[in-house]
């Protein structure tokens, strides 16, 4: 199979913009991805596009995707919606790669897009709270940050995990995204703040929690046959992985891991003959902070059970080990539902192509992109890296 | 007549208690004369699941399989929908059979006994096992009497032709007295035009007329007289032929308050369970009407009760559980489940039926699609599980951060709890199931504690109520 090359990726700001449609958004996103071509990209490259939304706040339900690349100036160009909740892009870029390397396609766009600020609350609720599983789980009263919330309870139970080293992990990506512009809570936060806010779901507060967000992503995936056309220091789509799992927790093996994340991972590194300790660095879901917790355990970061103590050993920081969603992560940076995979994406090309700016990482070469749909249905990881990165390395 | 016996009893009371105290602080008095305080049903209760406890007690104390009850009566002034034969929902819950013949008793506070007195006449006809649910929670205006008075409360029998408690006799009267206490069509407050000497008129003729009509000379050791309020049934005394000392043996109005249609059956329920031999059961309705109902007891009957008390609550907070003081549902939706997806899950939501898979013998709740052990798409054998289990996660769901569909119950109840329970079959195996929380405050749910399955209102949409399993602390 031909090997394929992220040549270009960006995004619109995440937040809130209540003046914005999706499809400006879209726009703001598709610009911005065509201009970060080092050798640039004509529009009428694109073969194919793949996009994920969950759903655009109920007004778009059917054919959002040719939606929005229509009105990028790509009509004509086949494309599809991809919808699986929180991943919905993550899988649309797993889509655009299959689609390269099958050849059927050599420029494929994938992205995402997501409007949720413009609901009530109560509208916005109903929204997020139908990616779970519907009967059984939402009709007991739980939430996301309820059914997270739950597998916190019994991480915490298992392995004695602590609300602080929760909160450690708003700590460290508000940090984060306080240096990315496009961040929805570019703010620092105090370990104290991130203890005391309100509780959400207990043992979850509000900076456990993520944001309800606004907002577009988009990378460019070409073929090895072009990619001389676009750029010199190729960007490599090393290993893709993704798993999918009963969309109720109640459901799966396992209430303190994301079995699909497992299964994601393990086959993202198998394809790209690597080990977790090869990793630069890594953008995971952390839509809660268990979230990034379990990720840790997940991915192979550290053991079962130690991901408390891997937050608290600062590993995890831009000056760690393995610094982990250096982007601010879904936490500050924002979780614009559809647009979060592809999100992720922009944050690896702008680290391993060196524009990532005051929070660029010194000169990586390999990262991952890990991406959730709901409390772990479906899960898919990416590994990039920068060609040359053996001798680099 | 042929002798009806009683041959087991459940009674329920919700675990909610507001003193009279907390009434004369909100109002500076308080108008239900004799109660010094009264049940009142959680957000998540009404006639029809405080029916269902009690039921389900009933049967459990007779030790009576499901199967065998062929004669169904659900009585209640207040039941949940003015227009639905409920006793379809209240069988299934309790596991009855299909072929089991339901009525609904409304329209009075005399409907439990009016459902007695049907469940007797049935057995007399070709019926064999009855069972008899009266459930109640009267509601007024928040400045009225009826609304200060009113509890809530079930009792529920099971009627066969022989057993220890016979019932040897019964009487009844009815004479026109409009106005005392009704609820206009389309209402939701009882009132009462409050004629005090014509009240009194209506209660002590009709209770007179149908203790009159018994042949039996009744020396009662317990009276079960209507209790609208703690003072009015002694004041029936001597119409009743009773003493007051009778009256206060299985009163349940002190504590409960006015049980509506329950009041009779849950003090008749509270004098078997004290083991009085003799006792004279006579309800008073509206309209008006009384039934005297005399039981002989030869030896003890089975009784199970939960009529204790739990948390005290303020008068803000029964204003609030009670939906007085929030706006109902938000608009904007909730999770759609369609009321036909729903139905089919009643085997699981009212009697946690499992299934074994056929490939490789494992539980699955719900049992649907590929087994959630093997894989398999194969059938599965339903296994009833038994109601017990295990919390193996929990959260606290915060106010304000409900879903929608439950943002009305949390406004009225507060926070609840949300967690997976291994439930348990009677082999002992566990299968996973998400459940909420009721009856306790979150907190008092934690990982391995041991629970219990009651059913509960989960929510209402398109104005169906959908009831299901929930879980509570193991009472045990």
């Amino acid at each position: 199979m031909r090997d394929a090359y992220l040549v270009g990726a960006g995004q619109s700001a995440f937040g809130a913009f209540p003046e914005k449609s999706y499809r400006s958004l879209f726009r703001t996103a598709f610009e911005a991805a065509v201009e970060s071509v080092p050798d640039g990209l004509e529009p009428g490259d694109v073969d194919e596009a793949f996009v994920g939304t969950l759903g655009v706040g109920g007004r778009q339900l059917g054919l959002s995707g040719p939606a929005v690349t229509e009105h990028v100036g790509l009509g004509g160009v086949p494309c599809t919606r991809v919808e699986n909740a929180c991943a919905a892009s993550g899988f649309a870029v797993r889509q655009a790669v299959q689609a390269v390397k099958s050849g059927m396609a050599d420029v494929v766009l994938a992205g995402g897009f997501e409007v949720m600020s413009d609901l009530s609350s109560d509208a916005a609720k109903y929204w997020l709270g139908v990616s779970g599983e519907t009967e059984w789980e939402r009709l007991s009263g739980t939430t996301f940050a309820g059914v997270y919330a739950q597998m916190a309870s019994v991480h915490m139970e298992q392995y004695g995990t602590t609300g602080e080293q929760l909160s450690r992990v708003a700590v460290k990506n508000h940090a984060n995204g306080a240096k990315n512009p496009h961040a929805q809570l570019g703010f620092e936060c105090s370990l104290e703040d991130a203890q005391s806010a309100p509780v959400v779901a207990d043992p979850l507060n509000l900076y456990h929690c993520c944001p309800t967000s606004d907002g577009a992503a988009c990378a460019l995936i070409v073929s090895e046959d072009v990619v001389g056309e676009y750029t010199d220091e190729p960007i490599r789509v090393a290993g893709v992985g993704a798993g999918s799992d009963s969309v109720g927790l109640f459901q799966r093996d396992s209430y303190t891991g994301v079995p699909a994340s497992e299964r994601a991972a393990e086959s993202a590194y198998e394809m790209a003959e690597i080990e977790p300790e090869d990793l630069d660095f890594a953008e995971v879901h952390d839509c809660f902070a268990i979230a990034e917790l379990l990720a840790y355990e997940d991915l192979g970061f550290c053991e079962r059970g130690e991901a408390g103590q891997l937050i608290e050993s600062g590993a995890t920081e831009p000056t760690g080990k393995l610094p982990v969603n250096t982007s601010g992560g879904l936490k500050s940076k924002g979780h614009p539902i559809g647009a979060t995979g592809a999100g992720q994406v922009v944050e690896a090309f702008k680290q391993l192509s060196g524009t990532a700016g005051p929070r660029q990482l010194e000169n990586p070469t390999r990262g991952l992109t890990h991406n959730v749909g709901g409390s772990g249905g479906a899960a898919v990881v990416h590994v990039f890296e920068r060609e040359g990165a053996e001798v680099d390395a | 007549m042929s002798p009806t016996a009683i041959t087991g009893v459940g009674a329920y009371a919700p675990r909610f208690r507001i003193t009279a105290e907390a009434f004369e602080e909100a109002w500076g008095q308080f108008q239900a004369s004799g109660v010094n305080e009264k049940a009142v049903p959680a957000a998540d209760e009404d006639s029809l699941t405080m029916a269902y406890e009690a039921a389900a007690k009933a049967l459990e104390t007779a030790d009576l399989a499901p199967g065998s009850v062929d004669w169904l009566a659900f009585a209640s002034s207040r039941p949940p929908l003015e227009e639905e034969e409920l006793t379809a929902r209240l069988g299934a819950m309790v596991g009855l059979p299909e072929t089991t013949t339901g009525y609904s008793f409304t329209g009075s506070t005399r409907a439990g006994t009016r459902a007695l007195w049907a469940g007797m006449d049935a057995l007399e006809s070709d019926a064999e096992t009855a069972l008899v649910v009266a459930a109640d929670a009267p509601r007024g205006a928040p400045d009225e009497d009826v609304d200060h008075a009113a509890g809530a409360g079930a009792a529920a029998f099971v009627l066969e032709s022989d057993g220890p408690a016979a019932i040897v006799d019964r009487g009844t009267y009815a004479a026109p007295y409009p106005g005392s206490r009704f609820r206009e069509t389309g209402s939701d407050e009882t009132q009462g035009l409050d004629v005090t000497g014509y009240d009194r008129q209506a209660f002590t003729e009709t209770i007179r007329g149908a203790v009159d009509e018994l042949e039996v000379d009744a020396e009662p050791d317990a009276a079960a007289i209507q209790a609208p309020d703690g003072k009015l049934p002694y004041r029936a005394a001597s119409a009743a032929g009773v003493g007051t000392d009778a009256i206060q043996a299985c009163a349940t109005v002190h504590d409960l308050g006015d049980l509506g249609a329950a009041s009779v059956p849950v003090s008749l329920a509270t004098a078997l369970a004290d083991g009085h031999d003799s006792i004279l059961a006579v309800s008073h309705g509206s309209g008006a009407g009384a039934d005297a109902i005399v039981l002989e007891s030869a030896g003890e009957v089975s009784v199970e009760s939960a009529l204790e008390g739990g948390d005290s609550l303020s008068y803000a907070e029964y204003l609030r559980q009670r939906g007085v003081v929030t706006s109902g549902p938000p608009s904007g939706g909730g999770a759609y489940v369609s009321v036909p997806s729903w139905r089919r899950s009643l085997p699981q939501r009212y009697r946690l039926e499992a299934g074994r898979c056929v490939e490789c013998d494992a539980l699955s709740f719900p049992p649907s699609g590929a087994c959630d052990d093997c894989g398999a798409l194969a059938e599965y054998e339903p296994v009833p599980l038994t109601g017990e289990g295990t919390v193996e996660a929990v959260t606290t769901i915060s106010q304000g951060g409900a879903p929608p569909e439950f943002a009305d119950q949390q406004a009225r109840s507060g926070d609840y709890a949300a967690a997976i329970v291994a439930l348990e079959s009677p082999d002992g195996e566990t299968v996973s199931a998400p459940a909420m929380g009721t009856d306790a405050e979150p907190a008092a749910f934690a990982v391995g504690d041991r629970v219990e399955t009651t059913i509960r209102r989960i929510y209402t949409q398109e104005g169906v109520t959908r009831y299901g399993f929930k879980v509570r602390q193991q009472t045990d």
